[in-house]
């Protein structure tokens, strides 16, 4: 049968629409539990749809074990704010220093750069733990455990993949461009600003939203990193939340990852386009 | 740039002005200007917390020159050590004594030699058994915090009803077995509806039943020793019961056993007559079960054993000065009032638990709310109180007796065979760590044995 | 290079050498401080006793020789590599499979791609705690779903033998499976990866074998996967690197990788062996293992391939 024909399209329609189900069912379990009163998600069997939506499981999430006397807003929140903060400082610092380092890879013909990119390539293999130890020592020299800044200052010292992929992306940029700038009296570093990074929002853009999904998620990193309970981001706030009370409250624990899972799926949403192209460009020009 | 794009822009350009919140907050609670702040991490929650924080408060307002912070942290030993690691510790922790001799010989903890020599503290103040869990290689690590021991516990009322008399407990191991069976009922259909005793009930020490026949886990120098005959006499004790019973029939009746801190606790609703107990079951039962009537002792010994009288398990929860910690001086004037008579008197009275300290005051033993406290205090005393061996491989250890037992428990292995396995993987494993030490031109071996 | 200017000699080419310089300089800093000391210094800290607290101690290769006769390393080690046999083929069926269904010009294709990307956004974290719910014994949704089909297989089977739905989680022989399916719903990525190669085979290869009469899978076989070959391998080693590295979802689902240590996989190992034990030295030199499966794996892998690799066109 050939999938072109009218039959073998809907075969293959249909087979796709029970993957896709089947693919979307968990996230939607999630959704459903985070809804229920909590004798329903008790129920045998399973039901899909909540006899009533109680939205005030969310609102009972996030102000769960709010001690007002230690903090002005809820833990959740607090979770939230901290996430925020490192995101931002790390999206800032990856956008800024990988643009400029990418750039010196790209456009500037310098002794040494092939050599040193080689380097910067080879690095890419090196597994996160190999690195743990040694770089947990240096931060503790530096009295920065217990502190965000191991997760955020890192960022701005560049990182090989994002090198890579700006650097390839800056080489599509037609050489003609700087030149013409370069006789008008431009500094390299007015090139840059003026010539080069106009042009490459789209490859910013996924380099950006590559390091928020990255540091939103990173779990590893705050587990190592961070001490204080008011200093958790969202992702070892949750598993905090998992971890005392896991197997007891699941409507609310469904409640909590929605709210940590939603930022994310609005955010691809807005950028779909930008999104897939990156995570083309990542898969196949490797 | 993609409309979207700039609605994104505007976005991350929106997160950059909320961040910066994160590091906005209330300064905690404002202690009194000019004091030093030091930072404490305890495990303790409910009532325990409670009386912590009475002693936290009296010592607070017993000066004007430091305040002592408390934080309910939980897993409090590994975070403890991880932020000793990230040089950022608390200036006082809260730890359990196994995890003294551990931290000590990996340098998470501040020697307090020196400072309990200036202070007058020593071990002629501090009962032997409790005074040794803060010693390790010959330097002081730590001072008690909240001690205990463990006894016989057991129902009078069911005891009246077997027929038994209320006030007087099994003496002997063979009369336990004895008064057991006498208080063990079994329905019409073989079914399991009461317990005379059940060497897996509350299952906290499942490790230590050699003890009470007079075997030792570890020679305190190279050798694992949990398949000396001694021990597996014990288990083989442990396991009549399991033979006597039935598998099936003990699992059965134990699912009907509720959580510990409820009423529906094994020994509170009346369903197991004697078990063993620390002294806190008494909070236990005040609050759960006011009405049960019970008493006391110590749990018995072979009676061709009567050296091992008085045998008792006895456990301590220590405070430490971790190693990097910003105001160790201010952490040890702290340590010491908790040390000191009316510090601990009063922890352990909020505790309801027995004192460290070999004297205590009159009013103590008086007013306790344990009307036992005696009972225990003594068992505390004895040379037969047991302490968990004092080594790195301690964790490790229990777990693997504690599978032992379970193996015994459920018919799955013979005493011997089990505890010889024991043996052999951990003597492995003791033998990897003196070969580790011994490489660094060290011993492993400590020279306090216990 | 074929700018004009720089071939001015001297001057110019220093000037280079500055400018670039200094747009580097961010990644010079990080590479030095966060890469190459670090590299350098898990090496020799793994040949040391350890313990961040203390100067480390030289012992030589001790740590390397304790390991391989560490059980707990050696537990962890085979699951790790049992759950990578396992999960990256299966992980490569899946999403090479749904690539080429979503391949095939149904209409609402980009709709579909979306949803199957969806899982692939959530964080690990969240990923643990949703299936730990899906899982759950009792009140699971799965479970709830597979045992009346697990029934009906039942009765049509002879003897008509009870067939009960696994425990997952609770048992230790399902466990590694469970995970294994967790991580079958996160291959969005690769998913939209393959999609991108196969729009990228040229048409012309298609129309050929059309007209030698090549049948849907024939095709398969002799034009798209041979195209889609180094789209695959990359992927494949890219896969490698993830898998042996799992972490965060068997930490959350059980920092001891209960039940029966059945998911201690070895990053897990390595985190408790540096920060719950702090025994840095002995988790460095794990970290070294890890390095080394991983390279000779890749190797492993680009060897193997050499043959079945299609590079067209450069």
């Amino acid at each position: 049968m050939d999938v072109r024909s009218a039959w073998g399209k809907l075969v293959v329609l249909l087979i796709l629409t029970a993957l896709g189900l089947t693919f979307l069912a968990p996230l939607l379990w999630m959704i459903s539990t985070s809804l229920k009163p909590i004798e329903e998600t008790m129920t045998l069997p399973p039901q899909w749809i909540p006899s009533e939506l109680r939205w005030e499981n969310y609102s009972k999430a996030i102000m769960y074990q709010w001690d007002r006397a230690e903090d002005v807003v809820p833990p959740f929140a607090r979770y939230a704010l901290n996430t925020l903060y490192v995101v931002v400082l790390a999206v800032a610092g990856t956008v800024i220093s990988n643009a400029l380092v990418a750039y010196g890879f790209a456009r500037i013909p310098w002794r040494g750069r092939n050599v040193l990119f080689a380097l910067t390539l080879a690095t890419m293999m090196i597994p996160f733990p190999v690195l743990m130890v040694s770089v947990f020592a240096i931060f503790r020299s530096l009295g920065w455990v217990g502190s965000f800044k191991p997760l955020w200052i890192p960022a701005w010292f560049g990182s090989a993949f994002n090198i890579f992929l700006l650097r390839q992306f800056f080489r599509t940029i037609p050489n003609e461009l700087s030149d013409a700038a370069r006789i008008d009296g431009c500094s390299e570093v007015g090139i840059f600003r003026h010539v080069v990074l106009p042009l490459s929002k789209p490859a910013l853009a996924v380099v950006a939203l590559f390091c928020f999904m990255y540091t939103w998620n990173d779990f590893i990193g705050p587990l190592i990193y961070l001490t204080d309970k008011k200093m958790f981001t969202l992702s070892l706030g949750l598993q905090f939340y998992q971890s005392q009370h896991g197997g007891t409250q699941w409507n609310m624990l469904m409640a909590a990852s929605t709210i940590v899972v939603l930022p994310l799926i609005v955010v691809f949403f807005l950028t779909q386009r930008t999104f897939i192209q990156g995570i083309t460009l990542t898969g196949l020009k490797g | 740039m993609q409309p979207r794009l700039r609605f994104l822009a505007w976005l991350l350009a929106a997160a950059a002005v909320i961040a910066p919140l994160a590091i906005w907050r209330l300064p905690g609670e404002s202690p009194m200007p000019g004091r030093t702040v030091i930072t404490y991490w305890e495990k303790w929650t409910g009532f325990e917390g409670e009386a912590m924080q009475a002693t936290v408060d009296a010592f607070n307002q017993s000066q004007d020159r430091i305040f002592v912070k408390l934080l309910t942290v939980s897993q409090v030993d590994r975070k403890m050590l991880l932020s000793t690691a990230g040089n950022n510790p608390p200036d006082v922790a809260g730890l359990w004594s196994y995890n003294a001799n551990v931290y000590a010989d990996k340098g998470a903890l501040l020697p307090l030699d020196d400072y309990c020599n200036r202070a007058g503290i020593g071990p002629e103040q501090f009962i032997p058994a409790y005074w040794r869990q803060c010693i390790h290689r010959g330097h002081i690590w730590a001072l008690p915090s909240t001690p205990a021991s463990t006894a016989l516990h057991w129902n009078k009322r069911l005891f009246r009803e077997a027929g038994l008399d209320p006030e007087r407990p099994p003496r002997s191991i063979e009369e336990l077995d004895e008064f057991a069976k006498m208080l063990t009922k079994v329905d019409a259909e073989g079914r399991i509806v009461q317990m005379g005793f059940m060497p897996s009930e509350p299952g906290w020490w499942n490790w230590a039943w050699g003890y009470f026949f007079g075997g030792k886990l570890w020679d305190g120098r190279s050798k694992i020793t949990c398949a000396s005959p001694e021990n597996v006499r014990a288990f083989e004790w442990v396991q009549s019961y399991a033979k006597r019973y039935g598998v099936q029939q003990l699992q059965a009746f134990q699912s009907g056993f509720g959580n510990f801190s409820s009423p529906q606790n094994a020994f509170l609703s009346e369903l197991v007559a004697m078990e063993i107990q620390g002294v806190w079951m008494h909070n236990f039962i005040s609050q759960y079960a006011p009405s049960l009537e019970w008493g006391a002792a110590p749990f018995p010994y072979p009676a061709d054993r009567p050296d091992l009288a008085n045998t008792s398990i006895v456990e301590e929860d220590i405070l430490v000065i971790p190693a990097e910690a910003k105001h160790p001086d201010e952490a040890f004037e702290f340590l010491k009032f908790v040390a000191s008579e009316p510090g601990m008197e009063l922890l352990c009275t909020g505790q309801g638990k027995n004192s460290p300290r070999v004297r205590t005051s009159p009013k103590f033993m008086a007013e306790h709310p344990n009307p036992y406290i005696r009972v225990f205090s003594d068992l505390a005393k004895s040379p037969n109180a047991v302490t968990t061996p004092a080594f790195s491989l301690w964790q490790e250890y229990s777990t693997e007796m504690t599978t032992a037992f379970d193996d015994i428990w459920l018919l799955r292995a013979s005493p011997a065979a089990a505890l010889q396995k024991v043996q052999a993987r951990m003597q492995a494993k003791l033998d990897r760590e003196i070969r580790q030490w011994q490489r660094r031109g060290k011993s492993y071996i400590p020279d306090e044995v216990r | 290079m074929a700018s004009p200017v720089a071939a001015r000699g001297g001057a110019q080419s220093r000037r280079n050498l500055r400018n670039g310089l200094f747009f580097v300089s961010p990644w010079l800093i990080g590479l030095s401080v966060f890469m190459l000391y670090p590299i350098v210094a898990s090496f020799y800290y793994s040949l040391c006793e350890y313990s961040v607290l203390q100067p480390a101690e030289f012992i030589g290769l001790g740590n390397y020789q304790d390991l391989f006769s560490d059980e707990l390393f050696l537990k962890s080690l085979s699951n790790t590599l049992v759950y990578a046999a396992i999960s990256l083929p299966l992980g490569l069926i899946v999403s090479l499979g749904l690539a080429l269904l979503l391949n095939t010009g149904v209409p609402f294709m980009s709709w579909y791609r979306t949803v199957f990307f969806l899982p692939a956004l959530v964080p690990q974290v969240a990923i643990a705690i949703v299936w730990l719910w899906i899982f759950n014994g009792k009140f699971g949704v799965l479970n709830q779903a597979l045992q009346p089909m697990l029934d009906v297989v039942g009765r049509a089977l002879p003897g008509d033998p009870k067939l009960t739905a696994p425990g997952w989680l609770s048992d230790p022989l399902w466990s590694k499976p469970a995970l294994v399916l967790m991580g079958a719903w996160g291959v969005g990525n690769s998913v939209v990866i393959y999609l991108a190669g196969l729009q990228d085979v040229p048409k012309q290869l298609y129309e050929a074998a059309e007209l030698d009469g090549a049948s849907w899978s024939q095709r398969i076989r002799h034009v798209t996967l041979p195209a889609l070959s180094p789209v695959i391998l990359f992927n494949f080693i890219m896969g490698i690197i993830g898998s042996l590295q799992f972490f965060a979802v068997p930490y959350v689902l059980s920092p001891a990788g209960s039940p029966s240590r059945s998911i201690y996989f070895l990053t897990m190992y390595l985190y408790d062996s540096a920060f719950t034990h702090l025994r840095m030295g002995y988790a460095s030199a794990m970290a070294w293992i890890l390095f080394l499966i991983i390279f000779v794996l890749t190797l492993l892998a680009l060897r193997l391939s050499e043959r079945h690799v299609y590079y067209g066109g450069e």
